[in-house]
């Protein structure tokens, strides 16, 4: 599918994917499309950076590619691996066969043995995946030197084999919930976008696309509460995905309205730590009122 | 396109006037704004205000310099009391949207401390044991070419990550792949990887109100030399609120980064809070997994102004956040039976694993000591 030529354009097909980007997201993405170049969304936990990726590869027909990091990660679960049981039976048969020439050997390193792990999955791909590489900060700070090549060249170096570039490059996501800085070297490769809470007009619209089942009335509800839980200082504050949980589960249980019983009981869709769940029930009756 | 050039060098004088703001923006980045730039529409402001943020911030701290800049350089707005501006744009594409730059506070900017430095020679044994309250300017100077000295070596934990070693649990397959073809396919030997050992991450939080003030600058003296001796350290300094001082430590040269780190802090001996400058801690940097597996250093008197419960709330959130909580407490002196009198002190205790004085060299000397071995 070819890239749209406006911001507004670009809106309107995420919107139709399911996904409502303000326009400074959208202006982002754009530019991130076009420039050809990966974009690091940051933001407080549960806004949709992940979700940005997902629409992107569903909206343009790609492949999504994911990497999710954690500690440790390291060359042979994130770029390639050899594989090495199938090398030794290869090995073991050549040497039956009284065969070492050099090619039987270069073989032995060759792409049949080759497991490819997502990122040169992506680059092999080229611009039919999008690739997200997910909580990039829970990876250790070593992992970030391999990205470095991947996301400046959209190239692998295999000593083995040489070079693989990508002919196209990937859309590539990049998300971090800051628990650690990320280097510059890093950042400089990225486009930067910060995702924050959205107005409440604008949550509304998203827990309506989300959640299409539930009625706005109970919705606008939800939100305005969420809102106030906001405000309250809790030590995690709900995100939106915890809005859309929360309205979800009270459309389950059939209710229409938030009233301060049903509040009380549900709870736990939003609210995910026992002190700030001390400190809402406390204040539960303003939480819910009006709307 | 030599139509564009005189947009282009807008585009470029407002890198620059962000550059003078503090901001790190390389050619290279002015290049991808002018580039970002060429699709979208130049004369529409949400497109220029966007466009740079996406291309010329890198950390969300500076998206209030970002906003400030901007709004100055394109909105030639430069009445404060303005709390926010809001601009309504025509949009010829389909979306509609407000360009709200929110005004940055006008307070951030800080006091300008003068670090002390001074160069003379003193007998370091004599100041080992001599209190730094008690102590000369230039036996403080002395003191301080000391405590660069002092290695600082948090304890080790197994990481994730392997290498290669002589015995282990998991087979390097790669390698006996590799090493199998010299000796004609036989896997002749089998190699090994083992799990590696990291140190700790370090955070130290350094009380600096008045109450403190006789010890404070040292403590960022020795929070520098920490800095430099271990590897991961994150130094944090509060009176009555919380500032993040771990970069401005990063300069190369001691009397440069301990003036930076003196001018990031606000409130120099002021008063205290610390349960909400620990809250603070743990609500902005500790849940974000700042400490997780870390050793908290707290140094601070525990005269506290504000709510005892509030500081017991954040200290065991700290304690369960964190593998262990140190506390330096300079009053605690030389007395070994010490009982802390500050309610500050007693309601912080039961989330403590080691409570140490801090208030002269050797007991610095001590805190190294004991550090590896908070295992």
């Amino acid at each position: 599918m070819e890239y749209p030529d406006t911001v507004g354009k670009l809106t309107e097909i995420l919107r139709q994917g399911g996904y409502l980007a303000d326009r400074g997201l959208a202006t982002a993405l754009f530019v991130a499309l076009s420039l050809e170049r990966p974009i690091l969304l940051e933001g407080e936990v549960g806004v949709g950076k992940t979700e940005v990726a997902k629409v992107l590869a569903s909206v343009f027909g790609r492949k999504l590619i994911r990497l999710q990091c954690y500690e440790g990660i390291d060359t042979n679960q994130a770029l390639y691996e050899w594989d090495y049981a199938r090398q030794m039976l290869h090995i073991r048969a050549l040497s039956e066969h009284q065969i070492a020439d050099d090619e039987a050997v270069d073989k032995l390193f060759g792409p049949r043995f080759l497991l490819e792990r997502p990122l040169l999955e992506a680059v092999r791909a080229g611009d039919q995946a999008v690739l997200l590489i997910d909580e990039v900060d829970r990876a250790d700070d070593e992992f970030e030197a391999f990205l470095l090549e991947v996301l400046s060249d959209f190239q692998i170096s295999i000593p083995e084999i040489g070079t693989i570039k990508a002919e196209t490059p990937p859309l590539v996501v990049l998300t971090s919930n800051r628990t650690r800085e990320l280097h510059d070297a890093l950042k400089r490769r990225c486009l930067y976008h910060w995702i924050g809470y959205p107005p409440a007009e604008r949550e509304l619209e998203i827990v309506l696309i989300r959640a299409p089942g539930v009625s706005e009335t109970l919705a606008r509800k939800v939100v305005a509460a969420v809102h106030r839980l906001r405000e309250l200082d809790l030590a995690k504050p709900p995100g939106v995905a915890e809005t859309i949980d929360w309205a979800r589960t009270l459309d389950f249980l059939g209710e229409t309205d938030l009233g301060t019983g049903v509040a009380g009981d549900t709870l736990g869709a939003v609210v995910k730590e026992r002190d700030d769940l001390d400190l809402v029930r406390e204040n539960l009756e303003e939480i819910t009122s009006g709307a | 396109m030599p139509e564009h050039a005189p947009f282009v060098s807008v585009l470029v004088s407002f890198a620059s006037e962000l550059r003078s703001a503090g901001l790190a923006v390389g050619s290279g980045d002015v290049l991808t704004y002018c580039a970002a730039m060429a699709p979208l529409d130049p004369t529409d402001l949400l497109d220029l205000y966007w466009a740079g943020r996406a291309t010329l911030v890198t950390r969300r701290e500076a998206i209030a310099v970002y906003d400030e800049v901007f709004r100055r350089f394109f909105l030639a707005a430069g009445d404060p009391v303005r709390a926010m501006l809001t601009l309504k744009v025509e949009v010829t594409a389909e979306t509609q949207a407000m360009l709200e730059v929110p005004a940055t506070d006008p307070d951030s900017g800080g006091r300008t401390e003068e670090a002390m430095l001074g160069l003379m020679a003193s007998n370091a044994e004599v100041l080992k044991h001599k209190s730094f309250a008690a102590c000369t300017p230039e036996e403080l100077a002395a003191l301080r070419r000391i405590m660069a000295r002092i290695r600082l070596t948090p304890p080790k934990r197994r990481t994730r990550r392997t290498a290669a070693s002589r015995s282990g649990r998991a087979p390097d397959l790669r390698r006996t792949v590799r090493e199998s073809l010299r000796m004609h396919g036989e896997p002749a030997e089998l190699y090994w990887r083992r799990r590696q050992v990291r140190l700790r991450p370090l955070i130290l939080i350094l009380d600096v109100s008045g109450s403190m003030s006789d010890y404070s600058r040292h403590l960022l003296q020795f929070a520098y030399s920490a800095k430099r001796a271990a590897a991961k350290v994150e130094v944090f300094c509060f009176g009555t609120r919380l500032t993040r001082v771990t970069r401005a430590l990063e300069h190369r040269r001691p009397d440069a980064a301990l003036e930076l780190a003196a001018q990031a802090v606000f409130d120099w001996e002021g008063g205290t809070r610390i349960g909400d400058s620990l809250d603070a801690f743990v609500r902005d940097w500790g849940r974000r997994g700042l400490c997780r597996g870390g050793i908290v250093v707290i140094c601070s008197d525990g005269l506290d102004r504000g709510d005892p419960a509030v500081l017991a709330t954040a200290m065991e959130r700290l304690a369960r956040l964190s593998h262990r909580v140190v506390w330096m407490n300079p009053h605690k002196g030389d007395n070994q039976d010490f009982r802390p009198s500050a309610l500050g002190m007693m309601v912080a205790a039961p989330h403590i694993d080691l409570t140490l004085s801090g208030h002269n060299l050797s007991s610095l000397a001590e805190l190294a000591a004991l550090l590896p071995t908070l295992n």
